[in-house]
């Protein structure tokens, strides 16, 4: 645990609703990013994940559990020096030139005159921001705005970066720089935290994942061992061995999980002939969905759009 | 924190197009005032000075609602804050920093709308003196209390219903003054209504010494200072309430 950058302990928080209703938006989440890592913090839409990192930024408060950030409690000011923060759909002010605002923001977080001018180099080189300093940020598009954002959260090169939905709104090249960026923050030595519901972008850039539907966890763990989930696909000729699908070109094809490898070769019939084993990528989408899906049940109207999905996925994949 | 946070509050409502605007709309005003000064029966030239000083008042007070209803609500609305309360920065650095922030530039706006009033007066042959630089000093400590009326109000409510509750505090803050003349003809309930009225609200009266400057009146040292105390014990109290109330808020 004293490894862990961020650790929630069984933490609840609900919003007020109605009256004196209260609306459950996290129950007994727990979940720990270790230090050094890339963690994908994955969820639909209203699953918790912006509520997890608020609760981390001390916006929100009056949670139940614990929440540690670098070992401490979050309720330390002083810890949020040492973090980079990128809201979901950020506005800034409209009226301050770009470069007047990343100096207002490195200060706050503690930098000196004579760091802001080589900081904000940096980031001008990183994402392109050189010819926008002296412009107000009024006159910035959506794309241009998540360009800053990005640059006021790793401007003060953090220890911590947390980044809700950082890829919203950005065109096919700038996502590819964004994850760049990140791969070389990762690589200064910084620890990612970030949420998404795009399943590739995690693949691409985290090791760690952790799955939040409904204010719970359903699953958090390595991405290398989920992606070691996908099914090993053996195809061969000779003795059809049980369980194999007989193909029409005379050879038959046997699927099995890694784990069970070494059993299903030993178990093969003699005379049998490997011809190739491959291994098929998961489809983390559809991970994702039947994940979600089984959490939901199958009387919910997600469920049931989510099982169509599925199912239309798999159709499409058969040759 | 306070001052770095001050002072970028200070360039953001400085450049903003309602600061502006209103500080245009000062100017032009200011010009039109000989007119009125012109088709006035009386003095001319005492009723254009009047207006100058009142004009300061005016606008000063929507200068400072127009930005200060925007200063905490906005921030929540539009989530620019999540950048500031995401770094080593306290929820009162940052209530309180803004209001030091908007006080500097409301202070600056109404030094330029007396030196523009008092030159145009001097530029036309209307009568300027001592006093009335006293009278705009008076006038900008009733802008920053009602800069802290409008803060308080916005953290408690929406940027509009907030103007509205701003403008309706500065008029009674303004019949404040006349409300104990008003106690000695009420009884029971009215009369109690009249001394909470008294109580929870500024008295923004004391601040109309633009009248007597014009006339060349003079006001003692301690009741300038008295004055300029009560108007700081407001803006603290206020800028208090904002803050516990801030404190609160889920963001």
């Amino acid at each position: 645990m004293s490894d862990d950058i961020v650790s929630y302990a069984d933490v609840s928080f609900s919003y007020r609703g109605d009256w004196l209703n209260r609306i459950d938006a996290l129950r007994q989440v727990t979940l720990a990013v270790p230090a050094g890592c890339a963690y994908g913090f994955l969820g639909a839409n209203g699953a918790g994940k912006s509520t997890s990192i608020k609760l981390l930024m001390g916006l929100l408060h009056g949670h139940g559990g614990a929440i540690r950030l670098f070992g401490s409690p979050i309720g330390d000011h002083r810890l949020r020096a040492r973090l980079g923060y990128l809201p979901e759909q950020p506005y800034f002010y409209d009226n301050l030139a770009l470069e007047e605002y990343l100096a207002y923001l490195g200060r706050l977080s503690g930098m000196t005159k004579a760091q802001i001018g080589p900081a904000r180099e940096r980031v001008y080189q990183l994402l392109d921001l050189g010819d926008l300093r002296a412009r107000k940020l009024k006159s910035f598009s959506k794309g241009m705005r998540q360009r800053f954002g990005l640059a006021q959260a790793i401007f003060h090169q953090p220890d911590l970066l947390v980044l809700d939905e950082p890829f919203s709104g950005l065109d096919p090249l700038w996502r590819a720089r964004f994850k760049e960026v990140m791969a070389l923050e990762r690589k200064r030595g910084a620890t990612l935290f970030f949420s998404s519901h795009i399943l590739s972008d995690v693949e691409d850039l985290c090791d760690r994942y952790g799955v939040i539907d409904h204010g719970t966890v359903l699953e958090q763990g390595r991405i290398a061992d989920l992606l070691g989930q996908a099914p090993l696909e053996l195809t061969g000729s000779g003795p059809i061995p049980a369980g194999a699908a007989d193909l029409a070109d005379g050879t038959w094809r046997l699927s099995f999980p890694e784990s069970d490898r070494a059993r299903a070769l030993a178990s093969l019939p003699a005379g049998a002939e490997i011809l190739r084993l491959e291994r098929h990528r998961l489809d983390l989408e559809a991970w994702f969905v039947s994940r979600v899906r089984a959490h939901h049940g199958a009387g919910s109207p997600l469920a049931a759009s989510a099982a169509s999905a599925t199912s239309t996925k798999s159709r499409g994949e058969r040759p | 924190m306070i001052a770095i946070i001050a002072g970028a509050t200070f360039r953001e409502a400085a450049r903003s197009r309602a600061f502006l605007s209103l500080l245009g709309l000062y100017a032009c005003a200011v010009m039109m005032s000989r007119l009125v000064g012109w088709i006035s029966g009386t003095d001319g030239n005492l009723i254009t000075a009047n207006m100058v000083m009142s004009l300061q008042s005016i606008i000063g007070v929507l200068v400072a609602v127009a930005t200060g209803t925007a200063l905490v609500q906005t921030e929540i609305q539009q989530k620019t804050l999540y950048t500031v309360l995401s770094r080593p920065v306290r929820r009162w650095h940052f209530v309180v920093g803004k209001f030091l922030g908007l006080a500097l530039a409301l202070a600056c706006g109404q030094s330029a709308m007396l030196a523009l009033g008092l030159g145009y007066l001097a530029l036309t042959g209307a009568p300027v003196n001592a006093w009335m630089v006293l009278a705009g000093a008076l006038t900008t400590v009733e802008v920053l209390v009602m800069a802290a009326v409008s803060l308080c109000w916005t953290s408690l409510s929406s940027p509009l219903l907030a103007t509205v509750l701003c403008l309706a505090t500065y008029a009674i803050g303004h019949a404040v003054g006349s409300l104990p003349q008003l106690m000695y003809h009420l009884q029971g309930f009215q009369a109690t209504i009249c001394v909470w009225l008294a109580c929870l609200v500024p008295n923004l009266s004391l601040y109309e010494y633009r009248d007597q400057a014009v006339h060349g009146l003079p006001i003692s040292p301690e009741d300038t200072a008295m004055r300029l105390l009560y108007g700081v014990m407001w803006i603290a109290l206020l800028v208090t309430v904002t803050v516990s109330v801030l404190r609160r808020k889920q963001l």
